[in-house]
C-alpha cells in the first residue's frame, strides 16, 4: 500500500522549499552552501591542485597568482580551502546520517514501548549528555585512532543523543494524537503504528535537526582537527589550516582567517537554514538551539 | 419582560465598530459595524458562533485587542473613548472602568505568584489600596467570591485550587476596583456543569450587590437565557438580531436565530429530531456577498437581494432589531416547530422521526446483548521514590457493569474525570483493564493482546472527540478511510475504491473528495470523514467519544442526525459517552451517569430523565441552564458544592457523600450497591435513592431578576 | 528536601560506576594498550614484560579494574603515566583555572545575552529584532577557535595590548592581571554563549508574552514594565535557568578548544595532552571529575528551582 500519496508528499515538499526560499536570509545561504558544494567537486577540473607545493613561495601574502596566498609548503591556500570544503560536508553528512541512523530508532523503540527499553536506552543518552559534546569526541578518537573515519564516528556518535531525544519527544507527543490511537482500534500492529503512522509524521522535526546538526558536526570536525587528532594531513582540513596558521600569526595574518571565513560562512549557513526550516515545519518563530551544540 | 429602566447614559456605548486584523496575509474583517449599549444593573449576552466576531468585541470593549487589530469607530466606557485612547489612558480604564474574567481558568492566572497578590494586584496599581494593607483586602476579596478558608487560600498559588476556585479567584480579581462593567468572555465553557452553576449564580451574586454592567460571551444559548437581560446574536462579524431575552428566544425575528434555537437539543423538550443549520458559519476571510447568512438561509429562496446587499439591523417591535430583508416573513412562529425546511438537508423532518426506543427489546423478544461490561475496573498506579514503588492507585474505572443490545444506543454521562472515556477506550481495548470482564458477542475480550484483539476489532470501532486530532496529515482522505480496511487486508474483498466512495456518500460528503487532504476540511467534514472511517469495516458497534462537543452548535446537529440515520439503516449499536446531558437526552434509548469511575444511575431515557432517583443525577440535570425563558417553568436548582474529588484520593464509602444533600453517616462507610430500583427498569447506587420532592435549595438569583 | 539532595547525591555513584568502567574498558581495547603507551614504539621485548610486570597489566581487565575502583573509593585516582604524579593532584591544580574560566564567560554571556534577548522580544518582528537575532546567530554560529584567533590577531599582534597566551591568574591575588590574562579567553567563549542566551531567552519571552495570564495581567490595567517585569520574565526565566546551568556545566571540561587557542592551562588541556601521550590514568580521572561537576551543577539547578518555581516541590 502507499500510506502517503508521492504527489501529496512532493507537493508538500515543494511548498516547503518554496517557503524557506521566500526567506532572503535562507535563500542566501542555500546558495552559499550550493556554490561550495559544486566548487569543492569541480575544483580538481579547474586546474587546482591543493597539494602542489611551490617552494619559491611560502608564506606568501594574497596575490594574483594565490589570491589566498600560500602556506607553510607554498601549498595554494585557496586550493585548500576548496579541498577543505570537501573535506568538511562529507564528514558532516556522513556524521549526520549515522547519528540519525542510530539515535532515530532508539528514540522510537524507546517512546513507543516504554518500560524498561526506555529506561534503558535514556540512560545510555543522559550518560552521553553528561560529557561536553567535544570531550566525548576526543575520548572516541583516544579509542579509534587518528583517521577520516574516526573522526565521523566520532562527530557522528556526539548526534546520537540528539536525535534520540527528538524522536522520542515525538513518539510520546504523536501517541497522545487520536489518528495514532485511531490506527490502533483498527487492529494494527506495533510496527504498522510506528513505521506507517509515527515515524512519516515526524520527518519535520527530523529533518530540521539534521539540517541544525550539519552546522554543529562541520563545527566538531574542524575542532577535532584544530586539536590536532582530526582528519590526518595531508588532506585539507578548514580546522587543520587554522591549526597551522595560527603558529604563523606574525609572518602570514591571512593564513589563519581566510580558512575561517570559509568555515564560519559554512556553519552560519546550515544554522539559517535549519532555523529557517524550524519556522516553516514546526511554526516557530525560535529555533530553541541545541544546548548539546557544544562548540567549546 | 424590558430589562431595567433605560438610563440616558450607558456605561459602554459602541458605535459603527469595525475590527480588522492586519497581518502578512489578506486582511481579515472581524468585526463589521457594531452598535450596542450596556447600561448600570444590566447584563447582556452576546451569542454566537466560532468566528462571529463576538469575543474580538469583548476585547474591543476592554481594550485589549492586539496591535495587529485595526479599530475603527466609537467606543465609549463610562463616557470616554477607548478607540485610539493612549496606552496611559487604557491603562487606567482598565481595572477602574472594566474588569475581564476569561474563558479559561488553568492559564488565565500567573503560576508563580500567590493568588492573593494577583487578585489586588490592580488596585494597588491604581494607588487605591496601600501595599501594606494588600493582604487584608485579598482576604476579603476571596470571601466574597465564596472561597472558603481566605486566609490561607490568599498565600497559595495557583496550581494548589481547583479550577472552580481559580475562575471565583479571577471573578475577586475582575470586580477587586469596583469597575462600572465587566466582560465575562465564555467564563464558564471550560468548567463542569455542576461547577458552572456555581459560577453562574456567583457572578449573578456579585453583579446584583455591585450593580455592575455586565457583557457576557457565550456560544451556549442556555447560559444566556438563564443569566442575561438582552441578548445580541452575532453572525459573520455583525449583530443580526438584538432584543430582551424573552423576545428572542420566544419570537425570534432573524432567521438565524430562529435556526439556532431549533438546532441545540435541548433537555426539556423531547423533540424527534434535530433542525440543524445547512452549511458552514462563514470564516472571516470569505464572506459571502450580500447578506453573510444567505447561503444558510431559508427565507432567502433565491432572491438577490439577499445576495447583494447586507441588511441593516432594524427595530422589529419594542426593544427588538434583526438584520433581515425579510424578518416580516418570520411572522410570530414557535421557533421550536419545524421552520420552512433547510436546503441542502436531504431528509424530510416528518420521515426523519426514529422509532420509539423504548419499545425495541419487546418487539424483538429480547436479543442476547451486543455488549456486556461486567464489574470493569480500570486502575492507573502512579509510582514515585527511589524503587518506583506504587505510592497511589488512581481509580479511573472502579466496578463498572453495562450492556448494549443490537442497534441500541446507550448514554454514558458524566463529568470531567468519571471515566467514562476511560470506560470506552477499555472496552475498544486501547487500555488494558485491571478487572472485570467484557464480552462481545458473547465472547471475552479483555485481557486479549493486540493480535488476539485484531477480529474484535473489525466488529467495533471508535470514533473520536477532536477532529482535527483523529485524522492522520499525511493520508488523504480517500487513504484514511481505507486505512483500516488495508490494515485488515480486506481493502480489496470490501470493493476498494467503490466501497470508499460508498462511505462518502453514507456520511454526506461527495466521493470526489477523497484525493484531498484533511487540512482542506472543517472540523464538521472531519467528523464526516472519521465516521466513514470508523464504518468502514462494516462494524456492529460504535464506540463514540464526544463525537460533537468540538463542534458549533449548528454543525453539532448535523452530526447527530447523521448518526441516527446510520443507526436506523445499518442497525448499529452505539455507546455514546458525552458531558453534554442535553444531546444525550436527544440520541440515546438508555442512559448511565458516572461518577468518580462509578456508575450511580442508570436507566430508560425518559426515567432517567424524567424521574432521576440518585441526588447526583438530580443535581446534574437541574444544573443544566435550558433554552427556557417561561418564569414559570424556571426550574428548581440543585447548586451542588464543592467540586469533583481527586480520582486517586475518591471519598470512602460512597463517592458523592460529600458532596450529596442526602448523605448520612451510613454514606461514608458502606458502599452502596448498583442494584434495580424499584421495579422499574432503573438501576441505582445510593442508599437513599428516591425521586426528588422538596426542593432543598432555592433556586439561585439570576443575573436578571426575572419578573 | 535535604532527603531529595541525598537522592540525587547517590544517583551520582551509578553514573561514575558505569562510566568509569565503561572508559576503563575502553582504554584498554586499544590496541597495544597502556604497555605502549609507557614503553614508547622502540621497546625491547624485555621492556615490555618488565612495564606489564611493574604495573600488573598482564592480569585480567576487570582485575584490574576492581583493584582501581578500590583505590578510588580511598580517594586514589592513580598516578599519572607520564609524570608519575597523583592524577588527582593534577586536577586540582587545573580545575580552579577552569573553574574561574567557566565562571567569567558565563557571566559576560549573561550581561550581553539578557539585555539583547528583551530588547530583540521586546521589539518582535521590528528590524531591531531582525538586527539582535541576526548577531546572536552570528555570536554562536563563528567557531570559538577562530574568534580567538582573530582576537589574538588584533590585541596581541597589531594592538600588543593583552598577551598572547593567558595565563592563570586567581582573581584574589591579582584582579587586574586576572582580567588581562582572562578577557581574551573568557570573551571568546562569552560572546559564543551570549548568542545561545540570547536566542533561547527570545524564545522563551515571546511564549510568554503570549500567555493568557499576562492578558490578565493587563487587563487589570498595569503599567507594561510592571507586566514584563512582574509576570513575563519571571516565568521566561524558569527554562532559562537550566540553559544556563547546561552551558557553565559544559565550559567545565567543554572548553578544550578555547583553552588551546590561548594555551590557558585549564582542565580542558590536561585532557589533551593526556590523550596524546596516551596517559590513560589521567584521562579516566579528568572525565570522572567532568562528570561528576557536571551532575552536581545539574542539582544545583534542580535545587534553585524550589525556589523559583512554587509548583515544584520534591517534598
Amino acid at each position: 500500500m502507499t500510506p502517503v500519496l508521492p504527489s501529496a508528499a512532493l507537493a508538500s515538499a515543494a511548498r516547503v522549499v518554496r517557503r524557506v526560499l521566500a526567506q532572503p536570509a535562507a535563500a542566501v545561504s542555500v546558495a552559499f552552501l550550493l556554490a561550495i558544494t559544486v566548487l569543492a567537486f569541480t575544483a580538481g577540473l579547474l586546474g587546482l591542485d591543493p597539494l602542489e607545493q611551490d617552494m619559491l613561495a611560502m608564506l606568501e601574502g594574497p596575490s594574483a597568482a594565490y589570491p589566498f596566498g600560500t602556506d607553510e609548503l607554498g601549498r595554494d591556500i585557496l586550493a585548500r580551502v576548496i579541498f577543505g570544503a570537501r573535506t568538511s560536508l562529507t564528514t558532516a553528512a556522513g556524521a549526520v546520517l549515522l547519528a540519525a541512523a542510530i539515535g532515530v530508532p532508539m528514540g522510537l523503540v524507546a517512546g513507543f514501548f516504554g518500560g524498561w527499553r526506555d529506561v534503558a536506552l535514556m540512560r545510555v543518552v543522559d550518560l552521553m549528555l553528561a560529557l561536553p559534546g567535544i570531550m566525548l569526541a576526543l575520548a572516541l578518537i583516544a579509542v579509534l585512532g587518528r583517521s577520516q573515519s574516526a573522526a565521523l564516528v566520532a562527530v557522528g556518535l556526539t548526534g546520537v543523543p540528539t536525535f534520540a531525544r527528538v524522536a522520542r519527544a515525538q513518539v510520546l507527543s504523536l501517541r497522545k494524537r487520536d489518528f495514532v490511537t485511531a490506527v490502533e482500534a483498527f487492529g494494527a500492529t506495533s510496527s504498522y503504528s510506528m513505521f506507517r503512522t509515527i515515524l512519516p509524521n515526524s520527518w519535520s522535526p527530523i529533518l530540521t535537526q539534521m539540517v541544525v546538526l550539519s552546522s554543529v558536526a562541520i563545527l566538531l570536525e574542524a575542532a577535532l582537527a584544530f586539536l590536532g587528532v582530526g582528519i590526518p594531513p595531508p588532506t585539507p582540513s578548514w580546522g587543520e589550516m587554522l591549526r597551522t596558521g595560527k603558529e604563523y600569526l606574525y609572518d602570514a595574518p591571512t593564513y589563519a582567517v581566510l580558512p575561517g571565513v570559509a568555515l564560519t560562512l559554512t556553519i552560519l549557513s546550515f544554522d539559517t537554514i535549519g532555523r529557517a526550516l524550524s519556522s516553516v515545519l514546526e511554526g516557530r518563530d525560535t529555533a530553541v538551539p541545541q544546548p548539546r551544540a557544544e562548540r567549546a | 419582560m424590558e430589562g431595567p429602566p433605560q438610563m440616558p447614559n450607558p456605561v459602554l456605548s459602541i458605535r459603527s465598530l469595525n475590527v480588522t486584523f492586519v497581518g502578512s496575509g489578506a486582511d481579515i474583517p472581524a468585526v463589521r459595524g457594531i452598535d450596542l449599549d450596556v447600561h448600570e444593573n444590566e447584563v447582556l449576552g452576546i451569542v454566537g458562533e466560532s468566528g462571529s466576531g463576538k469575543s474580538v468585541t469583548a476585547l474591543a470593549a476592554a481594550g485589549l485587542l492586539p496591535r495587529t487589530a485595526r479599530i475603527t469607530g466609537s467606543v465609549l466606557l463610562g463616557g470616554r473613548q477607548v478607540v485610539g485612547a493612549t496606552a496611559d489612558d487604557l491603562r487606567r480604564m482598565r481595572g477602574q472602568d472594566v474588569g475581564v474574567v476569561f474563558q479559561d481558568p488553568s492559564t488565565t492566572l500567573n503560576p508563580l505568584m500567590p493568588v492573593g497578590d494577583q487578585v489586588t494586584e490592580g488596585e494597588v496599581a491604581h494607588g487605591r489600596l496601600a501595599r501594606a494593607d494588600a493582604g487584608v483586602r485579598a482576604v476579603d476579596l476571596l470571601r466574597e467570591v465564596d472561597i472558603a478558608d481566605p486566609d490561607n487560600r490568599a498565600r497559595q498559588y495557583p496550581h494548589e485550587f481547583s479550577g472552580g476556585m481559580r475562575q471565583r479567584a479571577v471573578i475577586a480579581m475582575a470586580m477587586a476596583g469596583r469597575p462600572r462593567l465587566i466582560v465575562a468572555d465564555e467564563p464558564t465553557t471550560a468548567l463542569d456543569v455542576t461547577v458552572q452553576a456555581q459560577v453562574l449564580a456567583l457572578l449573578a451574586r456579585r453583579q446584583a450587590e455591585t450593580g455592575a454592567a455586565v457583557v457576557l460571551i457565550t456560544h451556549d444559548l442556555g447560559v444566556v437565557a438563564e443569566v442575561a437581560h438582552r441578548v445580541a446574536v452575532m453572525y459573520g462579524g455583525r449583530i443580526v438580531e438584538t432584543g430582551s431575552v424573552r423576545d428572542i428566544f420566544a419570537r425570534p425575528r432573524h432567521p438565524y436565530t430562529a435556526a439556532l434555537l431549533r438546532s441545540a437539543p435541548r433537555i426539556d423538550v423531547t423533540a424527534g429530531r434535530l433542525d440543524p443549520i445547512p452549511g458552514q458559519p462563514p470564516t472571516p476571510t470569505d464572506l459571502p456577498a450580500g447578506c453573510t447568512f444567505h447561503p444558510r438561509c431559508p427565507l432567502h429562496a433565491g432572491r438577490t437581494r439577499c445576495t447583494t446587499e447586507d441588511p441593516a439591523l432594524r427595530p422589529m417591535g419594542p426593544g427588538q432589531a434583526a438584520a433581515c430583508h425579510f424578518a416580516e416573513e418570520m411572522g410570530a412562529r414557535d421557533p421550536l416547530s419545524p421552520g420552512p425546511s433547510p436546503r441542502g438537508e436531504g431528509r424530510p423532518v416528518a420521515a426523519a422521526s426514529l422509532p420509539p426506543p423504548g419499545g425495541r427489546d419487546s418487539e424483538r423478544g429480547s436479543p442476547p446483548p451486543l455488549l456486556v461490561v461486567d464489574d470493569l475496573k480500570v486502575h492507573f498506579p502512579i509510582r514515585a521514590g527511589l524503587l518506583r514503588r506504587v505510592v497511589r492507585t488512581v481509580r479511573a474505572v472502579d466496578g463498572v457493569s453495562l450492556s448494549l443490545a443490537p442497534g441500541e444506543t446507550l448514554g454514558l454521562v458524566g463529568e470531567s474525570g468519571c471515566g467514562k472515556t476511560t470506560t470506552g477506550r477499555a472496552i475498544m481495548g486501547l487500555i488494558r483493564s485491571t478487572g472485570g470482564r467484557i464480552l462481545f458477542d458473547g465472547k471475552p475480550v479483555h485481557g486479549l493482546s493486540r493480535k488476539g484483539l485484531r477480529p474484535v476489532r473489525r466488529a467495533m470501532q471508535y470514533v473520536f472527540q477532536d477532529p482535527f486530532s483523529s485524522l492522520n496529515p499525511m493520508l488523504s482522505v480517500g487513504d484514511a478511510i481505507a486505512e483500516p480496511l488495508r490494515i485488515h487486508g480486506l481493502y480489496d474483498a470490501a470493493g476498494g475504491a467503490t466501497w470508499i466512495a460508498t462511505l462518502l456518500d453514507m456520511v454526506g460528503l461527495s466521493p470526489s473528495v477523497a484525493h484531498r487532504m484533511p487540512r482542506e476540511f472543517s472540523g464538521g467534514q472531519k467528523q464526516r470523514i472519521g465516521i466513514a472511517r470508523a464504518l468502514a469495516l462494516k462494524p456492529r458497534l460504535l464506540i463514540l467519544d464526544e463525537p460533537v462537543s468540538a463542534l458549533d452548535v449548528s454543525i453539532q446537529a448535523q452530526i447527530v442526525n447523521l448518526l441516527q440515520d446510520l443507526q436506523k439503516d445499518l442497525g448499529l449499536a452505539y455507546l455514546f459517552i458525552a458531558h453534554d446531558l442535553s444531546v444525550v437526552k436527544h440520541i440515546s434509548d438508555r442512559v448511565a451517569v458516572m461518577y468518580l469511575g462509578r456508575i450511580v444511575e442508570e436507566g430508560p431515557k425518559a426515567d432517567l430523565y424524567g424521574r432521576p432517583v440518585h441526588p447526583y443525577t438530580q443535581a446534574l440535570l437541574s444544573a443544566v441552564p435550558a433554552v427556557d425563558v417561561d418564569p414559570a417553568a424556571k426550574r428548581r436548582r440543585i447548586v451542588l458544592e464543592g467540586e469533583i474529588p481527586n480520582p486517586s484520593a475518591p471519598p470512602p464509602g460512597c463517592h458523592f457523600h460529600p458532596r450529596c444533600f442526602r448523605a448520612d453517616g451510613r454514606c461514608g462507610v458502606e458502599v452502596p450497591a448498583f442494584r434495580p430500583y424499584g421495579d422499574g427498569a432503573t438501576r441505582t447506587a445510593c442508599h437513599h435513592a428516591g425521586p426528588l420532592t422538596v426542593p432543598l435549595t432555592p433556586a439561585p438569583e439570576t443575573l436578571g431578576a426575572s419578573p | 528536601m535535604i532527603g531529595f539532595v541525598t537522592w540525587r547525591l547517590a544517583q551520582l555513584v551509578p553514573v561514575l560506576l558505569v562510566a568509569s568502567a565503561l572508559i576503563f574498558f575502553m582504554m584498554y581495547a586499544v590496541p597495544g594498550g597502556p604497555v605502549a603507551a609507557l614503553v614508547g614504539e622502540n621497546a625491547t621485548q624485555e621492556q615490555i614484560a618488565a612495564v606489564t610486570e611493574q604495573f600488573g597489566l598482564n592480569r585480567p581487565v576487570a582485575v584490574q579494574y576492581v583493584d582501581w575502583l578500590l583505590r578510588a573509593l580511598t580517594g586514589d585516582l592513580g598516578q599519572s603515566l607520564h609524570s608519575r604524579e597523583p592524577v588527582l593532584k593534577l586536577i586540582g591544580e587545573r580545575l580552579p583555572a577552569t573553574l574561574q574560566l567557566a565562571a567569567v564567560a558565563t557571566l559576560i554571556g549573561l550581561l550581553v545575552g539578557v539585555p539583547l534577548a528583551l530588547a530583540s522580544a521586546l521589539s518582535q518582528g521590528s528590524w531591531l529584532d531582525r538586527a539582535l537575532s541576526g548577531w546572536s546567530a552570528l555570536a554562536l554560529g563563528v567557531p570559538t577557535f577562530w574568534v580567538g584567533i582573530l582576537l589574538i590577531l588584533l590585541f596581541a599582534v597589531e594592538l600588543k595590548l593583552l598577551p598572547a597566551a593567558s595565563a592563570y591568574v586567581p582573581v584574589w591575588q591579582d584582579p587586574w592581571q586576572m582580567i588581562r590574562n582572562a578577557i581574551l579567553p573568557a570573551g571568546t567563549l562569552g560572546l559564543y554563549v551570549s548568542g545561545i542566551f540570547a536566542r533561547f531567552l527570545r524564545g522563551s519571552l515571546i511564549t510568554e508574552f503570549n500567555a493568557d495570564y499576562v492578558r490578565t495581567a493587563r487587563s487589570k490595567g498595569l503599567k507594561e514594565g510592571t507586566v514584563v517585569a512582574r509576570h513575563v520574565l519571571r516565568n521566561a526565566m524558569l527554562p532559562f535557568v537550566t540553559i544556563v546551568g547546561i552551558m557553565l556545566a559544559g565550559f567545565i571540561g567543554g572548553a578544550v578548544v578555547t583553552e588551546a587557542v590561548f594555551t590557558y592551562p585549564g582542565l580542558g588541556r590536561l585532557v589533551i595532552q593526556a590523550i596524546g601521550s596516551r596517559d590513560y590514568p589521567l584521562v579516566q580521572g579528568c572525565i570522572l571529575v567532568i562528570l561528576a561537576i557536571y551532575i552536581l551543577i545539574n542539582l544545583l539547578v534542580d535545587v534553585l528551582y524550589v525556589y523559583i518555581d512554587p509548583r515544584i516541590d520534591y517534598g
